[in-house]
């Protein structure tokens, strides 16, 4: 009844109401099916006999049954394949930080440069040590107003 | 003394032991009928027994079985009708 190239109508699982072929015996209760359904291992059991037979190869490949489905005028959908490229991950866009302008360094004049405190050595009397203009200012301005 | 609105039989009663060790009835709602057949009758197997809400937080694979007819109806109809297409299928 189940012989090779004999086509059938799956009767369980999800490919249930679906053709396929039978492509080759496994034994004496299981067969190889292909067709609407997956190309799979098959009870007999779960396989209702149709009325029509084709000429199939011992290890016919699925294109070469397509060729037999397009003669009974039904057309076999590919399933997409596993191996597709991987999903393209969405790139958040990245704020752009302000640049900082790099601080140069001051190059030290001598105009800038704090005058130092020296000290006078006068041979005979105590060192007087004479202050820096800034601080000489700030005191003498102290004194001018305490003057008005 | 059992509260008023629990003497009515709308909530179906479960015996549990609480952590003390002691036993008490608790109020749980009612769970609706197992889903059947919708030629012969018979209980379908792979469809759950819970209150609408619960079902509809299920993921679809647990709803109902993926063959065709499934969750409507069992498998004995359902081979009946596929073998009724297959006899007058014309290829």
């Amino acid at each position: 009844m189940f012989e090779k190239g004999r086509v059938c109508m799956k009767l369980a699982g999800r490919d249930a109401g679906q053709i396929c072929i039978v492509i080759k015996k496994v034994d004496s209760t299981f067969v190889m099916i292909d067709g609407q359904t997956r190309r799979r291992k098959c009870n007999i059991k779960h396989l209702e006999p149709l009325d029509k037979t084709f000429d199939v190869n011992d290890d016919a490949t699925h294109d070469e049954i397509k060729e037999i489905f397009k003669k009974m005028n039904i057309e076999l959908k590919d399933k997409k394949s596993k191996n597709t490229k991987p999903r393209q991950k969405k790139q958040h866009k990245q704020k752009e930080k302000p640049v900082k302008k790099e601080a140069t360094p001051k190059k030290k004049t001598e105009a800038n440069k704090k005058p130092k405190a020296t000290v006078k050595k006068d041979s005979a009397s105590k060192p007087v040590i004479s202050k820096p203009k800034s601080e000489v200012t700030s005191d003498t301005k102290s004194t001018v107003d305490k003057k008005d | 003394m059992v509260s008023g609105r629990y003497k009515s039989r709308s909530m179906r009663r479960v015996a549990i032991t609480t952590p003390n060790g002691t036993n008490k009835i608790a109020y749980r709602p009612k769970k609706p009928k197992q889903a059947h057949c919708g030629q012969c009758g018979a209980k379908l197997s792979g469809v759950p027994r819970a209150r609408k809400s619960e079902i509809t937080n299920m993921p679809k694979t647990a709803k109902r079985p993926e063959r065709p007819f499934g969750g409507v109806l069992c498998t004995k109809c359902m081979r009946l009708e596929i073998k009724k297409k297959a006899n007058n299928l014309k290829l």
